[in-house]
């Protein structure tokens, strides 16, 4: 348990966590939706995977893939569901915000009522090899992990910035009703948000799931990490969101070893509170109003 | 027009012929001249569909009570009305009658009496679970009510009002448990623990805005379901905190138990609803009132100080909240880990939703149909759970504030569809839009557009070939009564754009002007037509004022 082992531990937790950050702060920055059934996508997500790996196929590239699929299907479902009919009714981020919650709250249940109490697992992706680099052990599925979300963040980012439809995203991020007057398609665009960051949750629930296990109400701890860091790293903005990230699985990691694992929520906290009392809009969000309704 | 009754032809007998004196025709085919009082009569009737069923505003009216008609009843030592009663006289039949203006405490007292006497009324096979049922319906009324006060009058979005409960409940057991206070201190214990969480929380409620807010109350609810369900002292292993001092003798027998407890959550609801009633209802509610979401910057400029009045009420429901943990725990012997779970906040979420957030009955109603769902249709399983999520799903997408919003909503989307409607059957053509009447000064200018239109549409009904011909062949002197008052509405016509003949040489020819209706500014040429003679050149303008008419 030296102090190597405890950041490594923070960046892989990080990794994954940071991921629902970003889904979460883009879909509030684009969408103004503040999307609280990511925990259901990401259960929807591995209970996909967790189907086509003991239906199908133990392969790996399967697996995985069929876990960013399904999420990106389960955000489409939540972008039809609560944002197509909302979005232009009166009080929609507090209506938006309660149908996602309604979401979550069937969802958990209909995956209650069809996969059962009784967690899931699903097989090593990355395989059980092992990397020695200089004293530190590298176990596969950490290096897979980071590898994985940093290459997802990477793509994302990348397709965001040089895409034609990442340019409506982020038209769409900057003042929505201009990008509606230049004929972007708020509808359309949304789609195309829920679907990427639904994609980013699926990864995510399956990177998690190679250390945790797929329930139905597993989805509730990841999305709350999430929000957390989405919101100290101020919503809206990537670089915050993956500060927060590190800064947050930091937080973990050394509350880990020196205070103990019940107190891990409550530095969390303490630095997020702390943070927002200094920087109401986060690490790097905006100071003034970010997105007006 | 085709729409009238056919004209009948008939030969015209120029009646001035008899005596030699006549100019014009003595005599010329012609047809029949319509009753002009069918156009009118058809123009002024109200062609739309109309139903029995209008907004009406119904209200209660008694009648009379002699003296006593503008005598209202108060509360004791106070000047406030017992209910909102207006005397007045009915303006049709100038008989005096009472209106009760708000009919809601009537309802309340309705439905406080079937509570009351609700356990008469339970059968008796199920009388166990429903007065088990109706007891947490109390409590988690008495909640939900407070944080409708917090997210409704105060707009502060906190989700971490079952964590202020579930705090002062677990800690008022472990004091009831390990030092042995006893159960009627519980209550106030817990209001002051309240009182210290809500100071807690609500330091960054004054940074932070909305949904950022929401987002903070949604980790703190997690947090302390760790914190309490991890630590040692708080009994990690049984689910839950029991043990405490209760108001409930374990030795009465169980039925006994079940009336007191849902007696005495009955007392905390009401209870709960005096303190909305005093925060929402006085000073501090209006005072919000005035600073809604968005506006607050309007309202700051105004002078009112809206983020310490919705500091005072989220502390002011803080105690309450702890107050109602405190009385939880007495009531219940302990507290559950369940209720930190997600799961509560959801179902709390779904109670307020359903009703309409903002209002005490909408927070009461709602509770009502969760916990009916949850603790009385068990037979149901789980998918009570799944009804009570698509109920709350189906009233956020389709209701802009809850059921008791309805009636607002429908209102506001009739008189959109009334102004669809009316805009699609109003008549072009002399009449006018309703908003250009309101805003015109000149009512006889309406009235006379409206007057116009009526005459044209009975005239376009004389104009015949049989008129055309007579007039063609002696454009002045005596016509048959339909030609006749054809030609005094066209004589009548404004000077403005007015036709009148231009002769281009002592002896013609002859073409066609009109006036322009400003003094000093010359006719203008309608058209290069040149009429040999006077006659050929007046029906060349008849003809003109013919085709204007017809296309009106």
């Amino acid at each position: 348990m030296d102090i190597a082992f405890v950041i490594i531990n923070a960046i892989t937790v990080a990794a994954i966590y940071g991921l629902i950050a970003i889904a979460v702060s883009i879909t509030w920055s684009s969408l103004g939706l503040v999307n609280l059934a990511y925990g259901f996508i990401f259960s929807f997500a591995g209970y996909a995977a967790w189907l086509v790996s003991t239906e199908i196929s133990k392969d790996p590239f399967l697996i995985a893939g069929a876990g960013i699929l399904a999420g990106a299907v389960g955000g489409i479902i939540i972008c039809l569901l609560v944002f197509i009919p909302l979005h232009d009714k009166p009080a929609f981020t507090s209506r938006g915000m309660i149908a996602t919650l309604a979401i979550s709250l069937i969802g958990s249940q209909l995956f209650l009522m069809i996969f059962g109490p009784n967690s899931k697992s699903l097989p090593d992706i990355f395989g059980r090899w092992k990397l020695k680099f200089f004293d530190i052990t590298l176990t596969a599925d950490k290096i897979g992990i980071v590898v994985c979300s940093v290459a997802m963040l990477i793509g994302a980012v990348t397709w965001m910035r040089s895409s034609r439809r990442g340019l409506e995203i982020r038209a769409m991020m900057m003042n929505p009703h201009a990008a509606s007057i230049v004929g972007i398609g708020i509808r359309r665009t949304g789609l195309y948000v829920m679907a990427l960051t639904g994609a980013m949750a699926g990864l995510a629930s399956v990177l998690l799931s190679q250390t945790y296990y797929i329930a139905p109400f597993s989805g509730l701890t990841p999305l709350i990490k999430g929000v957390s860091i989405a919101l100290c790293g101020g919503l809206g903005s990537v670089q915050g969101a993956v500060i927060a990230a590190i800064l947050l699985g930091l937080v973990e990691a050394l509350t880990n070893k020196f205070l103990g694992g019940q107190f891990v929520l409550m530095t969390q906290f303490l630095i997020i509170i702390l943070v927002l009392m200094v920087r109401p809009r986060g690490i790097s969000g905006l100071v003034d109003k970010a997105r007006e309704q | 027009m085709s729409d009238l009754a056919p004209s009948k032809p008939y030969i015209w007998k120029n009646p001035l012929s008899v005596w030699g004196t006549a100019s014009g025709n003595s005599e010329a085919p012609s047809t029949r001249v319509p009753d002009p009082r069918d156009t009118w009569r058809k123009n002024t009737t109200f062609k739309v569909p109309t139903h029995p069923v209008g907004r009406l505003k119904y209200f209660l009216v008694w009648p009379h009570h002699g003296n006593r008609t503008w005598n209202r009843m108060r509360w004791w030592p106070t000047r406030r009305n017992l209910l909102n009663v207006k005397g007045l006289y009915n303006r049709k039949t100038a008989i005096p009658e009472k209106k009760i203006l708000d009919r809601r405490p009537i309802y309340w007292v309705l439905s406080f009496f079937l509570l009351l006497i609700g356990p008469l009324l339970f059968p008796q096979s199920q009388m166990n679970a429903l007065l088990t049922a109706g007891a947490a319906f109390g409590i988690f009324a008495a909640i939900n009510v407070c944080w409708t006060l917090i997210i409704g009058t105060a707009s502060i979005f906190s989700l971490a009002t079952y964590a202020v409960v579930g705090t002062a409940a677990f800690v008022t057991s472990l004091l009831s448990i390990r030092a042995g206070v006893p159960w009627y201190a519980l209550p106030p214990i817990g209001a002051g623990i309240g009182l210290g969480f809500g100071v807690l929380i609500a330091a960054p409620a004054l940074r932070l805005d909305g949904f950022y807010y929401a987002l903070l109350t949604l980790g703190l609810n997690e947090l302390f379901r760790v914190f309490f369900t991890t630590s040692k002292q708080f009994g990690a292993a049984s689910g839950g905190l029991y043990g405490a001092d209760s108001f409930i003798d374990q030795k009465w027998p169980p039925l006994t138990q079940s009336m007191v407890a849902y007696y005495a959550s009955l007392c905390l609801l009401i209870a709960s609803l005096f303190l909305f009633r005093f925060i929402n209802g006085k000073r501090l509610g209006r005072v919000l009132r005035m600073a809604p979401e968005k506006h607050e910057a309007f309202a700051a400029a105004c002078g009112v100080d809206f983020k310490r009045a919705r500091i005072t009420i989220f502390l002011l429901t803080s105690v309450a909240l702890g107050f109602i943990g405190g009385f939880y725990a007495a009531q219940y012997r302990g507290v559950g880990y369940s209720i930190f779970d997600f799961q509560t906040v959801l179902l709390g979420l779904a109670m307020i939703t359903i009703g309409g957030i903002g209002r005490a009955e909408g927070a009461v109603f709602g509770t009502l149909i969760v916990i009916f769902l949850r603790d009385v249709l068990l037979e149901l399983g789980p998918w009570r759970y799944l009804i009570i999520g698509a109920a709350m799903l189906g009233v956020v997408l389709f209701l802009n504030n809850g059921f008791f919003g309805i009636r607002r909503q429908f209102n506001a989307w009739r008189a959109k569809k009334r102004g669809e409607w009316r805009s699609t059957r109003t008549e072009k053509g002399g009449e006018t839009l309703p908003e250009e009447a309101t805003e015109s000064n000149d009512k006889d200018a309406l009235y006379f557009r409206r007057f116009d239109k009526v005459q044209r549409d009975y005239l376009k009904g004389l104009i015949t070939p049989e008129a055309i011909e007579e007039h063609r062949r002696q454009p002045l002197g005596q016509h048959s009564e339909g030609l006749e008052r054809i030609l005094l509405y066209f004589r009548r016509a404004k000077l403005d754009d007015k036709y009148a003949l231009h002769r281009a040489g002592p002896q013609g020819p002859y073409k066609i002007i009109a006036f322009s209706g400003v003094r000093g500014v010359s006719p203008r040429l309608v058209d290069d037509r040149e009429y040999g003679t006077l006659d050929d050149a007046y029906h060349a303008v008849f003809m003109r004022r013919v085709h204007d008419l017809l296309e009106s």
